[in-house]
């Protein structure tokens, strides 16, 4: 069976694509940047010493799991979630909820997403999917990164949701029990802009917000002495485009997506100033595009010498003094709604 | 970004991008992945790579296929001992050579469902000559088709060999 009224639509981030067509789905009208911002999605870190880390990498979104727990706070969206240690209930639960006609979304290990090309899955468990029926030994699939329904084997599905490793999904899955007729957008804008503001420019470790962009700048000139040879720098140099443009950002690191949030907003408030701040954010997002195809750039042709290195981090110096600039002139306009 | 500077044609990756539409107005349009379309040579080539200089010294003697799959799939030891529910330190000795011949079945099978392949792939690599300097995005072209189905006895797959009729 399929729950046919679910609408399946390509989405740019995995987590705020779910949650939006859930949440749809329970007939309350939202966006994908209305959740993102709303949810305070946009970060930054330089993650150098998590232990599971093969290599540093960088995050440009709050932690899986946040958006949705801050939805919750500050909405009254009612989210019901589960954890399971036993594999056999996990399944059980969900077939019992997609036979009442209720699509549930999972947290898997992008790995085992077996329609998705080859060549973009790694293993990373903080990957949401929308599960919307079943057929026979098979699970029908909505994924933001898929442009149709998809079918993965329950096999796959338990091993992906009960993955080992770094954030563990230790079979979490949710769905939404309520949702209210409307949202209280005038109260919740700047209390959502300002909570962003403070994870960027606010006093956070140096390896998060603006700060963490500058230490990342830094910290990648010493890439070389971390990889086997030439060819695993150039793959590490060339997953920065990939991080800011390809695993579900919308473009430009999740910056295009802040800057449409900031438009909606500014018209649900008809505050001009948010206006041309959407505008500042998206050509900061052109920036963190430039630097995606430069890095793709010199990882294919080997031109990882550290003349380059420091190009790609003055580049990224230079992101780190925008957003900054950008996050002060955001708090003057929030502090004046 | 304009919407204009944002369309690639590449079908087989597509995704989501936020633009700046022609009518001022900011929203999402379904395009192709730009890294896919014009470096996914480089990546393959990369991958081919690693896989042969590993594999060569899996069959030297000189690694272990616990050190093989763990860079494959791009694993740490913490990682992977977390996937594979083995301590950390058993992890470190399981990929030196000298310490390999003394593994545990029950730590082999852990280590084939982190890896996802059959217990047997830790001991054998299954390579099919015409096939190997293809790119996996031509799996389908591929004139012999290697199919491992697994059985209900955890240590035994079926290796099955078919000629590419497409």
């Amino acid at each position: 069976m399929i729950i046919e009224s679910f609408n399946h639509k390509m989405a740019a981030h995995c987590e705020s694509g779910t949650l939006t067509a859930l949440i749809k789905h329970k007939g309350l009208e939202i966006k994908e940047p209305m959740i993102f911002g709303l949810g305070s999605g946009l970060y930054f870190g330089y993650l150098s010493r998590t232990p599971n880390l093969s290599f540093p990498m960088f995050i440009l979104r709050t932690k899986p799991g946040k958006l949705r727990k801050k939805l919750a706070k500050r909405t009254d969206i009612k989210f019901k979630t589960q954890r399971f240690k036993d594999q056999e209930k996990a399944e059980v639960e969900l077939d019992r909820l997609i036979g009442e006609d209720v699509p549930v979304a999972c947290q898997v290990d992008f790995y085992y997403m077996d329609y998705i090309p080859q060549w973009e899955r790694v293993h990373a468990n903080i990957h949401f999917i929308t599960i919307v029926g079943k057929e026979g030994d098979e699970y029908i699939v909505s994924d933001s990164y898929y442009p149709k329904l998809a079918r993965i084997h329950k096999d796959n599905l338990r091993k992906a949701r009960f993955a080992g490793g770094y954030l563990a999904p230790k079979g979490f899955m949710y769905y939404i029990e309520s949702v209210p007729e409307s949202i209280d957008y005038k109260k919740l804008i700047p209390v959502a802009i300002k909570n962003t503001i403070n994870n960027m420019i606010g006093v956070q470790p140096p390896f998060i917000g603006v700060r963490g962009i500058r230490t990342f700048a830094k910290k990648l000139q010493g890439w070389p002495n971390l990889t086997r040879d030439i060819d695993h720098l150039s793959h590490e140099v060339m997953k920065i485009n990939v991080f800011l443009e390809d695993q579900g950002t919308g473009g430009g690191g999740f910056r295009f997506l802040y800057a449409t949030f900031l438009r909606q907003a500014s018209e649900i408030l008809n505050n001009k100033d948010l206006d041309e701040m959407s505008k500042k954010m998206m050509e900061i997002g052109d920036g963190w595009r430039n630097i995606s195809y430069f890095a793709a750039k010199i990882g294919k042709n080997r031109d990882l010498g550290s003349e380059k290195l420091q190009e790609l981090g003055q580049l990224l110096n230079e992101r780190a003094d925008a957003e900054a600039k950008f996050y002060n002139e955001l708090k003057v306009v929030v502090n004046n709604i | 970004m304009k919407e204009k500077d944002a369309y690639i044609e590449y079908e087989p990756q597509q995704l989501i991008m936020y633009v700046e539409k022609e009518d001022g107005t900011f929203g999402p349009i379904q395009t192709g992945s730009f890294i896919s379309k014009n470096y996914l040579d480089d990546f393959w080539e990369k991958m081919l790579k690693l896989r042969k200089s590993l594999l060569e010294k899996l069959k030297n003697n000189e690694i272990t296929s616990v050190y093989f799959y763990k860079i494959i799939h791009d694993f740490n030891d913490v990682e992977l001992a977390r996937r594979a529910g083995i301590p950390v330190y058993k992890v470190k000795k399981h990929q030196k050579v000298k310490s390999f011949k003394n593994i545990r079945l029950s730590d082999l099978q852990k280590y084939a469902y982190a890896f996802d392949v059959p217990v047997s792939n830790l001991f054998q690599a299954v390579v099919v000559e015409d096939n190997e300097n293809r790119a996996e995005t031509e799996l389908d072209k591929q004139p012999i088709i290697v199919k491992q189905i697994k059985t209900d006895n955890p240590n035994l797959v079926i290796t099955k060999i078919e000629v590419n009729k497409k």
